[in-house]
């Protein structure tokens, strides 16, 4: 298998604060990959830098060997990296339909004469996106919702719908920033579900996730940050197992202290 | 927002009520009001554009109006060439202008857009003032002749009053296609969440940039004909009370909803003339319906409709 997203020697700081030092790892084409570690492990700034929302200090970013460093986020989507936010972002005053026609990636090859006069080529597309859109309303559940706007979903609702429109958007991996934080427990397991679908249908994901049940049931692979660098990585067992990460992640090995601060 | 099925006969009678209303009333002072209703109404609809539907609240939309309305009477009396080469010529230099500034400006933050948008319309006015070898200064350009066109004078209230429709209809036209588009679509996903833009793709700059041009333009021909039908322009074409007109019609109307703010034109021209009927509490009633409207509305009458609209739907779903 070859690595759909490599990021090489990663570094960026804030006014003298090292957020990433010196990270480096690869997610595998196909391959679900969790990223996890303590709160300002520097999880949020790698997602910022490798989906151009950030500018690297140094370092690298490829997607599918194609070098993405430093593009400005809307190329970076249109070379297919689409991200979602910690705090959910959707359009609050369309409904669900709408705000996934905004993402569909098929409108970009049209120019705006096409838009504006609305040709048989734009409506050949729009026609097909509605389709495609409604396909995704009803995979994550929010059909007997399509016409209220967004403002009306709970926070949970609203996650589902920016993950759908992350799909809208055709990408070949998803960065999810923190998809369950926040979704009633009972739903987790279907989040969980409905990933695996997309999984399924070929596109890869990189997770950042506080809820380790969660990473573990559904990752192939799981990194691990500590205080701005890559503390391990590996298969999910090995993770839970590594007595590193347990005490930097967890606070709970053995004779050590525990501070509450680094508490999940 | 889904529009009802009447819209289209609506439509429909309001054109041929505007195209007949000459034929119903000889009095010039209504003709007066209608046009500048009807000019009015096309300044706000390009100013919901920029700020109903890409979120700029651009006060430059004063200084294109009075660059708009001196660059066509600079054109007819300095340079003798026709009413309709004025307009061209006035949406010609708004739309250099517009791009010329507003690469610069929509790349920068609101707050910062705002100020820079107010000190253009501010720096107009006072070339207005003092650049008096083009403007002649606060004398202003008298005496400007009514249009024509194959030798047919345009030299009547009812007369010009159809050039304003024509004008009005087709800038209306024009924006109502656009705003519905899909770029429409995208303007008003920039105005809520400009990094959900971003990450889907899609470069809100050339949106935004083109929504200040196509508002410049348009306010700008407009502007220009409003010149000819005062028949005089001095530097008190660009008093502030013009952008406050645009600016209430937009707000009350409701920022970012076409037929909204196309109905809260029409009302904010009919209001102050139905409350003629007394002369010393006219102003104070039209101030006292606008900060009602301002209190139970915030979101203007479209934003009111939506609320009704999800309550109803909160209720069903229940």
């Amino acid at each position: 298998m070859s690595a759909i997203l490599t990021i090489a020697g990663l570094s960026k700081s804030f006014s003298g604060v090292h957020a990433v030092q010196n990270a480096s790892f690869e997610v595998e084409e196909g391959s679900i990959t969790g990223l996890i570690g303590p709160n300002g492990s520097g999880k949020s700034t790698t997602i910022d830098c490798i989906s151009g929302f950030q500018r690297l200090d140094a370092g690298r970013v490829e997607l599918g060997g194609r070098d993405i460093t430093n593009f400005n986020p809307a190329t970076v989507a249109r070379a297919g990296l689409i991200r979602t936010f910690q705090n959910v972002r959707v359009y609050d005053s369309y409904n669900p339909l709408d705000n996934l026609l905004v993402a569909e990636a098929s409108f970009r090859n049209l120019n705006w004469f096409d838009v504006l006069v609305r040709t048989p080529a734009f409506r050949a597309i729009r026609a097909a996106a509605e389709v495609r859109a409604h396909e995704l309303i009803e995979l994550v559940g929010l059909t007997r919702l399509i016409d209220a706007p967004a403002t009306m979903l709970s926070y949970g609702q609203k996650k589902l719908l920016a993950f759908a429109a992350a799909m809208m958007a055709r990408p070949r991996l998803i960065v999810l920033d923190e998809p369950v934080a926040g979704v009633n427990p009972t739903r987790v397991n279907e989040v969980a579900d409905i990933l695996r679908k997309a999984n399924a249908t070929g596109i890869s994901f990189l997770i950042v996730e506080h809820n380790v049940e969660f990473i573990n049931s559904l990752c192939h692979k799981v990194v691990v940050f500590e205080q701005g660098s890559k503390l391990i990585e590996g298969s999910p067992e090995d993770v839970r197992n590594d007595p590193r990460v347990l005490d930097a992640y967890l606070g709970i090995a053995p004779k050590t202290e525990i501070s509450p601060a680094e508490a999940p | 927002m889904t529009q009802p099925r009447w819209t289209i006969a609506a439509v429909l009678a309001a054109v041929i009520m505007l195209f007949c209303l000459p034929l119903m009333t000889g009095s010039n002072y209504f003709i007066g009001i209608a046009i500048s209703g009807l000019i009015f109404l096309t300044a706000a609809a390009a100013l919901n554009l920029v700020y109903g539907y890409a979120g700029l609240l651009s006060f430059a939309q004063l200084g294109f109006w009075g660059i708009g309305g001196y660059c066509s009477a600079i054109a007819v009396m300095d340079f003798g060439r026709s009413f309709w080469e004025g307009i061209l010529f006035a949406g010609v230099v708004n739309l250099v202008l517009a791009i010329v500034i507003g690469i610069v400006i929509t790349r920068t933050t609101r707050h910062a857009f705002v100020v820079v948008t107010l000190t253009f319309a501010l720096l107009a006015s006072l070339i207005a003032r003092d650049w008096v070898d083009v403007t002649r200064g606060p004398l202003g350009i008298p005496g400007l002749p009514p249009p024509s066109l194959m030798g047919f004078a345009f030299n009547t209230s009812a007369r010009f009053y159809y050039i304003a429709l024509v004008c009005t209809l087709i800038a209306l036209a024009f924006l109502y296609c656009l705003m519905t588009s899909r770029i429409g679509l995208v303007l008003k996903a920039i105005k809520q969440n400009d990094p959900l833009v971003e990450s889907q793709g899609i470069q809100p700059a050339p949106y935004k940039l083109a929504a200040f041009v196509i508002a410049a333009v348009i306010t700008g021909m407009a502007g220009a004909i409003f010149a000819f039908h005062l028949k005089i322009i001095d530097p008190s074409f660009l008093d502030f009370y013009y952008m406050q007109t645009f600016l209430i019609i937009v707000i009350i109307g409701g920022a970012g909803s076409f037929w909204a703010v196309v109905l809260a034109g029409a009302a904010m021209v009919v209001l102050p003339e139905i409350l003629r009927f007394s002369n010393e509490l006219r102003m104070v009633i039209y101030g006292v319906v606008l900060v009602a409207v301002m209190m139970f509305m915030p979101s203007g009458i479209s934003g009111w409709l939506e609320d009704r609209r999800v309550a109803a739907l909160r209720k069903a779903l229940r």
